[in-house]
């Protein structure tokens, strides 16, 4: 067995999302025993822009990871397999391709599985709603139409502005789950994100794994002396369903609603994806509206005399709806998208592979939770670990700790989940629960290369404070840059990160000094086994 | 008058109408189906198809099918003769008069209690000439949205209804997938309706400056919505029968919203008063009240559930405490009631006193509205407005009203800020304020002046004449001056006048303190408000003939990064600068008019009141700091995720703001 003594974590900066290179160390060794690679993406970028990172990449892998971990179907996290695909799947100009090992992914993908396929179905009808109402509401806002309905108001513009925000930020959500394509109208809905399709396709592996939790898996490829524990996706709807938690569970609490089909069946319907009016789609019987239909079938003379008294009384509803262009409310049902599109984010982040990688001999512990939220984490707490071995460290008479609660006691290095957003981590049952003097954390946040709506959630203010304090400031984030401590944006975030680490020793300072490398393409941090 | 007609049937006084007096849900149950239909009566007037009347059009359009659906004719004979369609979920027409029928139901019931007619919010204006325009009917669209929502528009002066299908916790509790209609719910037709009257006649209650304005908003919703339960005389004796005379316990009339609740995944209605479904027993238990909600809770629906509950608890001691001797007699002193289902005449009593005590109770909260001050309100000034007001009509306060009101909103920590003891006297606004002789004068030209207005408008029922009139008065025509202008060229002792009402009235260098230049005059500008005639009759016959006024000026402030306040002049057509926002002062006055006075002159000032006792004219530093502190740290740690994500922050107003569920 390789005694292994320390991990390198690299992360690229390729702006806000996640793309990790991990390789472990033996001390026997200059050449690392095992890698890890854990997604690819980023909220932006094109393949040009990001072909530097990802050559950096290959070659501190050496073109070759055992395993290639993709948490979950969000473009900040497949984005580069996507625009960068040539890199991944052909032969570089000295004939090496890109090769994994295995590649694990949450059960959550697992095709082959009926209950997974029937879900994805529906889910994807739902992305598919998602994609066409930010199109809709895109071209919509462009419309005369749309801005007729605030002329003569007292601040149309701010009106308007705080629409055109909310298409903005909507659109970004989109994109996050599916992939357009450029039209000789403007942007089409394409389908599901091209990256997934690279991965689960077109790179050259060996094996796929779909892990769920509960699951341990001893070492990566032949080397022992690591052991990987798989705490999420959830395998209940619930879970998946949960992305916030209560006060004090959740850096900040909210109730979002589930997404409502009603919704969705409008929306795809507007886009001429059904067969028509089907009685899905309608509230109510047609003879409520189809009135005129109706004249055909009377040959009474009263009987015609009615329906012609109702027609004309919808038609005076109709002069009144059209009268006042200020008062029409032809759009403002769009803007229901918004509780949609965070619906899809949050269930979609808890179908995240979430793993800790324990170092078997000092039990120390690194947690990578892909972009899971509360839901997964309430989750971990109730896993029914089957080799508890590890957590009884304190059998004498008192109750066993559980074991996902000892992994996080050990956690020294935690890769912070969802981007530093308010409820990507746990308060009580995540970060309160890490406690190692040695912990230290890794944000993949940048605001140069980031989603609208995102910089009012990102950083939470209450996380960092917290993290802060947890790891003395050990806390490395993707950029500093335009980041601040405070609401009022007067304290730097780097300052005030810099203020943290001065409540290290000397010497922790120093090693700290020592395993931490920043560079334009990448930062590194030195883990100790 | 109308011309004496012979030979012709009169009008009928109210037009009934059929509707849910909950929502369809309890149709299905065995014990409630009998008494959730109801018959409403609503006053009798001329109607469109639509139905479109006096204060509301149903325009019944769903946008996102681009459809209309054939409106109601409530005046076919076949209607008339069978109070309106039956209740059916599945027929618009009837969607479209049940939201008619509820919704005149809660302008009633303000009307009954204001003593006057209400106008809709009127629609603001580009142009600042015109500044605002006359809005005649509240539209209201049954079916606008697809979502588990419904709003109040105040830029489109419109009730969006929204339609969804369900999601229970479980298929025991609603069925899965079935299409829930916001519009078939009384609670939520009355809230949505309540914040477009609230919107009315209190329109800067839209401008989070403090976290109990948007709560105070969706309570007093709320409120509106539960007390209306009890005018229905079939549902409220079914409940007494049911509770045993307990209304402390579970029941429907302080449970808002089920159908709603069940169907987006609770355990129950959406907000209970009294109580809650406890989440691991599913079994209702009653709330404690806990001051640190107060202190905690920042999300305007949850806020607000406070003030419900403090109200609540007011009403059920003030029905306890009717109710104490009827229990004494039935049961021959011991109070102890027998085994088995109550005497139904003692049910029919204990409703009579229920009902009584709910309608005083929602007409003490309503009265009160008059005596808030126009901007900036806190649940503590809404306590002082509500015991002033109820003691200005009832001096005797026999029954303890007050008593139970202060004693509920201290239980649950809310306590006005400024007075010294949490006494009746103390809460109590400052009757006449002290005058000097200057001060006097200068009121005396008012009061004439208001006279003139009341002369011309107390027999108006005209409510478009009502509100052209008062805005004449305010701004003047070509033949008088107005009010405006009247304080502001009668005024001798802007001083004095700055002591009473915090306000800014300096003749020069009113810009240093942050106030803008009024476009008609040289001075500083403030705005009148809402002027209004109020006429009440007390339960001793007492009479009340009041006109009131609200003023109100803006600042432009500064905080800067070291806590001192500085100020800039605010201009509309430009971003406030860097730590810059606008604080408002507002003074609400009230004239009786029986016996010439000022009344009472409800104050909140923009300038420091402490330091103008002094003789030291200074910017309100402690108003101006706790906005500061609200606006740009404590409401922002607790937006919705879809404030977060979507919105522009905390003061962004352009959106929609009166979301019955809150993700706006």
């Amino acid at each position: 067995m390789q005694k292994i003594s320390h991990a390198e974590v690299r992360m690229y900066r390729l702006g806000t999302g996640d793309c990790f290179a991990i390789k472990f160390f033996s001390k026997e060794k200059e050449e690392p025993v095992c890698k890890l690679m854990i997604d690819a993406g980023t909220w932006s970028g094109s393949g040009t822009d990001l072909e530097p990172y990802i050559k950096d990449l290959k070659q501190y892998l050496d073109n070759y990871a055992d395993v290639l971990i993709v948490t979950h179907e969000h473009k900040d996290h497949v984005h580069a397999f996507d625009v960068c695909k040539e890199l991944f799947t052909e032969k570089d100009t000295k004939g090496k391709q890109f090769e994994v090992g295995e590649l694990w992914m949450g059960w959550t993908e697992n095709d082959r599985l009926k209950k997974v396929k029937e879900w994805k179905e529906d889910y994807g009808e739902k992305k598919k709603a998602l994609g066409i109402a930010a199109l809709t509401l895109q071209e919509t806002m462009a419309s005369p139409e749309f801005k007729k309905q605030f002329e003569g108001n007292r601040d149309a513009a701010k009106m308007l502005g705080a629409r055109e925000t909310f298409g903005k930020v909507l659109n970004g959500f989109a994109d996050l789950h599916v992939a357009f394509e450029a039209s000789s109208t403007g942007k089409v809905y394409k389908g599901g994100l091209a990256g997934m399709e690279v991965v689960k396709k077109d790179i050259k592996k060996k094996e796929v794994k779909y892990y769920k939790p509960g699951d341990v898996i001893q070492g990566i490829g032949n080397v022992e002396g690591i052991r990987i524990y798989v705490l999420g996706p959830p395998e209940l709807q619930e879970e998946i369903a949960q992305e916030a938690g209560g006060e004090g569970e959740s850096y900040q609490h909210n109730k979002v609603l589930r997404e409502s089909d009603t919704f969705g069946a409008a929306i795809l319907h507007l886009a001429g994806n059904d067969n028509g009016m089907d009685a899905g789609v309608l509230p109510f019987d047609e003879k409520y509206y189809d009135i005129d239909k109706r004249l055909e079938y009377i040959q009474e003379p009263e009987g015609k005399e009615a329906i012609l008294k109702e027609v004309d009384s919808m038609d005076t509803i109709k002069k009144i709806y059209e009268a006042k262009d200020w008062r029409r409310i032809d759009y403002d049902w769009l803007f229901s998208a918004g509780a949609f599109a965070l619906r899809m984010n949050g269930l979609t982040n808890n179908l995240s592979l979430a793993v800790a990688i324990e170092f078997v001999d000092s039990g120390r512990v690194m947690l990578f939770p892909g972009d899971a939220e509360f839901g997964s984490w309430a989750s971990w707490h109730t896993i029914d670990w089957k080799e508890d071995d590890r957590s009884n460290g304190n059998t004498d008479g008192k109750k066993q700790k559980h074991l996902t609660e000892d992994l996080l006691n050990r956690t020294v290095f935690y890769k912070v989940a969802h981007h530093l957003s308010h409820n990507g981590t746990a308060q009580r049952l995540g970060l309160e629960m890490m406690k190692h003097k040695d912990l230290a954390a890794m944000a993949t946040l940048d605001y140069n290369k980031i989603n609208d709506g995102w910089t009012s959630t990102m950083p939470n203010r209450s996380l960092i404070k917290e993290l802060l304090l947890r790891t003395r400031g050990r806390l490395m984030i993707m950029n500093e840059e335009g980041l601040f401590y405070d609401f009022n944006e007067e304290v730097p975030m780097k300052d005030k990160i810099e203020d943290a680490r001065n409540s290290m020793t000397d010497k922790e300072r120093k090693a700290f000094e020592k395993d931490f490398i920043s560079n334009k393409r990448y930062l590194q941090y030195t883990v100790k086994a | 008058m109308n011309a004496i007609q012979p030979n012709t049937v009169k009008k009928p006084a109210f037009r009934s109408l059929k509707a849910y007096a909950f929502d369809p849900s309890l149709s299905l149950k065995i014990d409630t189906a009998g008494i959730n239909q109801l018959v409403y009566k609503v006053p009798w007037e001329d109607l469109d198809t639509g139905p479109s009347g006096e204060y509301i059009e149903v325009v019944d359009y769903d946008p996102t099918v681009k459809k209309y659906f054939k409106p109601v004719d409530l005046n076919h004979p076949y209607l008339l003769a069978q109070n309106g369609l039956d209740p059916s979920e599945s027929n618009p027409q009837f969607h479209q008069q049940m939201v008619y029928a509820v919704a005149m139901t809660t302008i009633m019931n303000f009307e009954k209690a204001l003593g006057r007619k209400i106008l809709w919010a009127p629609r603001l204006l580009e142009d600042r000439a015109k500044f605002e325009e006359y809005v005649q009917k509240l539209r209201i669209y049954p079916h606008a949205l697809r979502e588990a929502n419904a709003y109040y528009s105040p830029v489109k002066k419109s009730l969006l209804f929204g339609y969804f299908s369900s999601f229970p916790a479980n298929n025991v509790i609603h069925m899965p997938d079935a299409l829930v209609f916001t519009c078939l719910s009384h609670d939520i037709i009355a809230h949505e309706t309540t914040h477009a009257i609230l919107d009315g006649m209190q329109y800067h209650y839209n401008e989070p400056s403090n976290p109990d304005v948007l709560a105070f908003h969706e309570a007093f919703a709320d409120i509106v919505a539960l007390f209306q339960h009890f005018t229905f005389p079939s549902v409220l004796q079914h409940q007494i029968a049911q509770t045993r005379g307990d209304l402390g316990s579970q029941n429907l009339l302080g449970k808002l919203a089920q159908e709603f609740g069940a169907a987006i995944g609770n355990y129950g209605s959406l907000r209970d008063a009294i109580g809650e479904i406890d989440e691991k027993t599913k079994e209702w238990k009653p709330r404690e009240p806990n001051p640190n909600d107060y202190k905690r809770e920042m999300e305007p629906h949850a806020r607000g559930s406070i003030l419900v509950a403090a109200v609540f608890e007011a009403f059920i001691t003030i029905y306890k405490s009717r109710v104490a001797d009827l229990l004494r007699i039935a049961t021959n002193g011991t109070g102890i009631l027998p085994q088995g289902d109550l005497h139904p005449d003692l049910v029919n009593r204990l409703s009579g006193e229920a009902s009584a005590a709910a309608s005083h109770v929602l007409s003490m909260c309503i009265r009160a509205l008059d005596y808030c001050p126009p901007v900036d309100i806190t649940f503590g000034e809404y306590l002082r407005a509500i015991i002033t007001a109820d003691a200005d009509l009832v001096n005797n306060d026999s029954r303890n009203y007050r008593l139970a009101f202060i004693d509920a909103f201290r239980r649950r920590g809310i306590y006005p800020e400024g007075i010294k003891t949490l006494s009746e006297e103390s809460l109590r606004y400052a009757q006449e304020p002290f005058l000097g002789q200057q001060q006097q004068d200068f009121f005396g030209v008012l009061l004439k002046f208001l006279k003139e207005f009341r002369d011309a408008t107390i027999y108006t029922k005209d409510r478009a004449e009502i509100y052209r009139l008062s805005k004449s008065h305010i701004s003047g025509s070509t033949t008088s001056e107005g009010l405006n202008k009247k304080i502001v060229f009668s005024m001798e002792d802007p001083g004095e006048f700055e002591k009473l009402t915090g306000l800014v009235f300096l003749t020069q260098n009113w810009e240093q303190y942050g106030v803008r230049t009024s476009p008609k005059y040289k001075g500083p500008s403030f705005r009148i408000e809402n002027l209004r005639l109020v006429s009440r009759v007390g339960p001793d016959g007492d009479q009340l003939n009041y006109i009131i006024f609200s003023l109100t000026q803006r600042a432009g402030v500064i905080v800067n990064e070291d806590g001192t306040i500085s100020t800039y002049v605010p201009d509309d057509a430009q971003e406030p600068p860097k730590r810059g926002f606008e604080c408002w002062g507002g003074c609400t006055m009230i004239f009786d008019m029986a016996n010439p006075s000022l009344r009472y002159a409800i104050t909140k000032p923009l300038l420091d009141p402490d330091k103008l006792r002094q003789g030291i004219r200074q910017l309100n530093e402690k108003r101006i700091l706790k906005q500061f502190r609200y606006q740009t740290e404590e409401a922002i740690l607790h937006l919705s995720e879809q404030s977060l994500y979507f919105g522009a922050g905390i003061n962004n107003n352009f959106n929609e703001p009166f979301a019955f569920l809150h993700n706006h």
